[in-house]
C-alpha cells in the first residue's frame, strides 16, 4: 500500500498586527505501485490515446502519429481498459472497431487488433478538439468501475473549427472526469490553447519538435500512467473561520494554480483534485490570510491533507504564531521564496512572449528581461537556456535584454510549454 | 488475459501470430469507416461523506481534531496541564487552573477522602505552588502534591507526624525533578491538610494558605505564610500595603533547592460544624487575603453555584480569571459538618463590591515575580 507523508515549510511567526500566513506543503508518495490490472477494490484504469488525423498532419504525420500511438499501446499492462480515438473536426472511434461505444481490456489480442486499426487512419478534415475530449469522456463512462482514467492527446494545429466558446465548454463538461497529457505537433499548434485543455484536465503540455520524437514521448507518458497506481486522490484545505484563503497552488514539479478547481468539502475546507499518484513527491504553496491574534498566540492557519480514496494519507500543518521578537518574525522561509520566485518567472515569460506576439516590445523586452533576473535568483539554469533563445542577455543581474531579431518558432513555444516547469530548492 | 472483452466487436480476421507486424508491409490499407462518437456523458457520481471523529470541545464550541486543533477556529487545544480538577467525594473537590497571564501552569494539587465504615470523615488536600523563577517548576509542584498525598492517604501516624512525613516525601520529589532535568532548579510552595472526623490538621511551607470558614461564625487563617510579606505585618506595615508591595510575593521557604528548612508549621481546627476547610495558592488570595474577604466571596459564589464544591472550585477560579487572573489558580475545597448550606450566615447580605480594606490590593495582581525571584 502506498505511503504518503507531507512536510511543511514555513515561518510560523507573524509580527504584531500580521495577517498572511504562507506555506509550502511537500507530499510525497511511495510505494504506488502500478495501476490495479484487473478489477480490485481500488477499482480499475483506462486509457484512451487521442490522435489527430486532421488534413495538415499529412500522410506522413498520421503515420508517425499511429506508430507513436502503438509505442503507447506496448507500454499499457494487460488488462487495463483502453481505446483509441482518431479526431479531426469529428471524433471517430480507431479501436475498439465496432458500432458501439466501448472501450476494450488489453491483451496480446487486443493490442494487435489495436495496431492494425491504427493503420486504417488517414488524413483530412478539420481541428475540433473539444469534440475529441467529449468522445475521450463519452468512452470512459462505458467502463464504470474505472477509478482512474488517463488520455494522452496529439494535436498539431489551432482548434479551427470550434469556437474558443465551445472549446471551452466541452472542457467544463469533461473537468473531472479524466486526467489528459497534451502533446503539440511542431509549430501550428497554439500553446495557450492547449494548455488549458491541460490545466483543467490536470495533465502536462509539452512540444514534440518533428515526428520523430513521438513514439519516444508517447511510450514515456503511458509508462509514467502506468506507475501512478494511486487514484481517487484529493489535496484538501482546511483554513479556520473567518481566515480567507488567498490561493492554494502547485508549485513543484510544474506550476499549477488550483485555487479555480476547489470544490467545497465543508464550509471550512477545500478540495482540490490532484489526479493520479506514483511515486513522487509534489510541493504545493498555501496562502491564508488570518484575523490578527495578539501577541504569544498561536492558531492554526491551515491543515493541507492528502486524501486518498476519501481517507486522510497525509496531512501537514500550516501554523501561525504572533510575535514581538523581530528576528522570528523577519524571516522568510528559502522554500517560499524560491516557489515565489519560480512563479514570478512562469508569469513573466508568458507575460512577455505574449506582449511580444502583439508586437509590444517595449513589454516583451521588460518581461522577458525581469525573467532572465528571476532564472539567475531561482538558480534555474534551464529557463535561462531556453530565455536566450529568444533574447539576448546582456546582464543577467539587473535582467537588461534585448528581444533577438530571428528566433525560432519552436524555441519560443518551447519557452512557452516550459515556463511552469519548476526547478527544487537548492540545498542551503 | 483469458477474459477476452466482450465490447470487442469480433472481426472476421482473427489476429494469429501469422499476421504481419503492423507497418511493415508498406503503406496502409483503405480506411473503413469508423464510427463518429457522438460524445455523450453520462452522469457523475457522488462523492462519499467523510465520518466525524470526536476529540473533545474548544471553548468557540467547534470540535478538536486528533492533530489537536479546532476544526472551526484553529485554536491549539489546551493543555490538560493547564486546567484540572478532582472530586473525590461528593464534598471534597479540587481546580487547578493556569490562570490568565501565565503561559504554564506551574500550581499542582492532589486531594483524597474516604469514609470509614462508622460513616465518618477521612481526607487529605494538598495544594502546591511552583516557583516561576525557577525552571521545571511545573513538574515540581505536581510531583511534590502527588508524593505528599501518597504519605497523607496511606499512613496511619497522628495526623501531625503524618504531614511532615508528607513534607519530606514532596521535598524528595522536588529534588527528583532537578536531578531529572539536570539544568533546573525546580521549587515549590507547599500546604496540606488532613481530616479525620472533626479535627483538620495543616501544614504549610511558603505562602498557598489554609482557610476554614464557618457557615457561622468567624473565619480564619490557618496557616501563616513563609514570606516577606508577612514579616513586614508582623514589623506593623499593613497586610493589604505588604502584600500589594514589592516583596509582597517574596517566599522565605519553600521545597527544592537552598530551602533553609522545609519543616512544615502546623496548626489544627476543630471542623465539626457546617463550613468550608479550603486550601489555596495566591493566585486565590491575591484578590480576596482576609479570611472574611475570601469568604464573603465564597458565600456570594456557593449562593449562585451551591454546595458542590467542584461548581464552588471552579466559580472560585472563575472569580479570580475575572479579576485579573494574574497568576495560576488552585482551590481544594472541603465542606464539613454536614450542613448543606449556611442557614444564616453572620454576613448573610453579599455585598456588590469586595469589603474595604481589600480594595486596593485585589486589583494589583502580582507583578513582582520579575524583580526578586518572588514565585508567580
Amino acid at each position: 500500500m502506498a505511503d504518503f507523508t507531507a512536510t511543511v515549510h514555513q515561518n510560523e511567526f507573524l509580527p504584531d498586527g500580521g495577517t498572511d500566513v504562507h506555506g509550502i506543503v511537500s507530499v510525497t508518495c511511495s510505494g504506488a505501485g502500478t495501476v490495479a490490472p484487473m478489477s480490485s477494490a481500488s477499482g480499475e484504469s483506462g486509457e484512451i490515446i487521442i490522435v489527430d488525423v486532421s488534413g495538415s498532419m499529412d500522410v506522413q504525420g498520421v503515420q508517425a502519429a499511429a506508430y507513436a500511438a502503438s509505442a503507447a499501446l506496448d507500454q499499457i499492462i494487460d488488462g487495463v481498459w483502453f481505446a483509441i480515438v482518431a479526431g479531426n473536426h469529428e471524433a471517430a472511434l480507431c479501436y475498439p472497431n465496432g458500432t458501439t461505444a466501448a472501450m476494450a481490456r488489453m491483451s496480446p489480442q487486443t493490442r494487435l487488433e489495436a495496431k492494425r486499426s491504427l493503420q486504417r487512419l488517414a488524413p483530412g478534415g478539420g481541428t475540433a478538439m473539444g469534440r475529441w475530449l467529449l468522445a475521450a469522456g463519452q468512452l470512459f463512462g462505458t467502463v464504470p468501475t474505472l477509478s482512474k482514467r488517463h488520455a494522452i492527446l496529439l494535436t498539431d494545429g489551432a482548434n479551427q473549427h470550434e469556437t474558443p466558446d465551445e472549446l471551452s465548454w466541452a472542457i467544463e463538461q469533461v473537468r473531472g472526469r479524466f486526467q489528459a497529457d497534451c502533446r503539440g505537433l511542431g509549430a501550428a499548434w497554439q500553446v495557450a490553447e492547449v494548455r488549458r485543455i491541460a490545466e483543467a484536465l490536470m495533465g502536462t503540455v509539452d512540444l514534440i519538435r518533428t515526428w520523430d520524437g513521438l513514439p519516444q514521448d508517447f511510450a514515456q507518458l503511458m509508462q509514467q500512467s502506468m506507475g501512478r497506481g494511486i487514484s481517487d486522490t484529493q489535496l484538501r484545505v482546511w483554513a479556520p473561520q473567518g481566515a480567507e484563503v488567498l490561493f492554494v497552488k502547485q508549485v513543484s514539479p510544474t506550476l499549477e494554480d488550483l485555487s479555480g478547481r476547489r470544490v467545497e468539502v465543508n464550509a471550512l475546507t477545500g478540495g482540490y483534485d490532484t489526479g493520479a499518484w506514483g511515486d513522487e513527491t509534489r510541493d504545493y504553496h498555501v496562502a491564508v490570510r488570518l484575523a490578527p491574534k495578539a501577541i504569544g498566540q498561536e492558531q492554526l492557519a491551515a491543515r493541507v491533507q492528502l486524501v486518498v480514496g476519501g481517507e486522510v494519507a497525509a496531512q501537514g500543518l500550516v501554523k501561525a504564531r504572533w510575535s514581538a521578537d523581530s528576528l522570528l518574525t523577519a524571516q522568510i522561509s528559502p522554500e517560499v521564496a524560491h516557489y515565489t520566485g519560480q512563479t514570478e518567472l512562469a508569469s513573466a515569460i508568458q507575460d512577455g512572449l505574449r506582449a511580444k506576439a502583439i508586437g509590444d516590445d517595449v513589454t516583451a523586452t521588460s518581461k522577458l528581461g525581469r525573467a532572465v533576473q528571476l532564472a539567475r535568483e531561482t538558480g534555474d539554469e534551464a529557463a535561462t537556456s531556453r530565455l536566450a533563445r529568444v533574447v539576448d542577455i546582456e546582464d543577467a543581474a539587473t535582467g537588461r535584454v534585448r528581444l533577438r531579431r530571428h528566433v525560432d518558432k519552436l524555441d519560443e513555444m518551447e519557452l512557452d510549454t516550459a515556463s511552469t516547469k519548476t526547478t527544487r530548492v537548492r540545498p542551503q | 488475459m483469458t477474459d477476452a472483452p466482450d465490447s470487442t466487436p469480433d472481426p472476421t480476421t482473427d489476429g494469429s501470430a501469422e499476421e504481419p507486424e503492423p507497418f511493415s508491409d508498406g503503406p496502409p490499407p483503405l480506411p473503413r469507416p469508423m464510427l463518429v462518437l457522438d460524445g455523450e456523458l453520462p452522469d457523475l457520481p457522488d462523492a462519499p461523506a467523510a465520518e466525524p471523529v470526536d476529540h473533545g470541545t474548544c471553548r468557540c464550541g467547534g470540535a478538536f481534531d486528533a492533530d489537536g486543533y479546532c476544526t472551526s477556529c484553529g485554536e491549539p487545544r489546551p493543555d490538560p496541564r493547564h486546567h484540572f480538577t478532582a472530586h473525590p467525594l461528593p464534598e471534597l473537590a479540587a481546580v487547578c487552573d493556569r490562570g490568565v497571564r501565565h503561559a504554564d501552569n506551574e500550581d499542582a494539587m492532589a486531594v483524597w477522602g474516604e469514609r470509614d465504615a462508622e460513616g465518618g470523615l477521612r481526607a487529605a488536600l494538598v495544594v502546591c505552588d511552583g516557583v516561576s523563577s525557577a525552571t521545571r517548576s511545573a513538574e515540581a509542584s505536581l510531583a511534590a502534591a502527588y508524593a505528599a498525598l501518597e504519605v497523607l492517604s496511606t499512613s496511619d501516624a497522628p495526623p501531625q507526624d503524618r504531614l511532615v512525613t508528607a513534607t519530606d516525601a514532596a521535598a524528595q520529589a522536588v529534588a527528583r525533578v532537578g536531578v531529572e532535568f539536570p539544568e533546573s532548579a525546580p521549587s515549590c510552595t507547599f500546604v496540606a491538610g488532613v481530616v479525620e472526623g472533626s479535627l483538620a490538621t495543616v501544614g504549610n511551607v511558603g505562602d498557598s494558605r489554609a482557610y476554614w470558614m464557618p457557615d457561622l461564625g468567624q473565619p480564619h487563617r490557618l496557616t501563616r505564610d513563609d514570606s516577606m510579606a508577612e514579616e513586614q505585618v508582623d514589623a506593623g506595615l499593613e497586610r493589604s500595603v505588604a502584600e500589594a508591595g514589592p516583596l509582597g510575593h517574596t517566599i522565605t521557604r519553600w521545597l527544592g533547592p537552598d530551602a533553609p528548612d522545609h519543616t512544615p508549621r502546623v496548626a489544627t481546627a476543630d471542623v465539626s460544624a457546617p463550613g468550608w476547610l479550603l486550601l489555596c495558592s495566591d493566585g486565590l488570595w491575591n484578590y480576596a487575603s482576609e479570611p472574611v474577604a475570601l469568604h464573603d466571596v465564597l458565600l456570594a459564589e456557593q449562593e449562585r453555584v451551591g454546595t458542590d464544591p467542584l461548581a464552588l472550585g471552579e466559580a472560585l477560579v472563575a472569580w479570580a480569571v475575572s479579576r485579573g487572573g494574574a497568576d495560576n489558580i488552585t482551590v481544594a475545597l472541603l465542606r464539613t459538618g454536614g450542613g448543606e448550606r449556611p442557614a444564616e450566615a453572620g454576613r448573610a447580605a453579599y455585598p456588590d463590591s469586595v469589603p474595604e480594606g481589600t480594595g486596593q490590593t485585589e486589583m494589583k495582581p502580582a507583578d513582582g515575580a520579575g524583580q526578586d525571584g518572588a514565585h508567580g
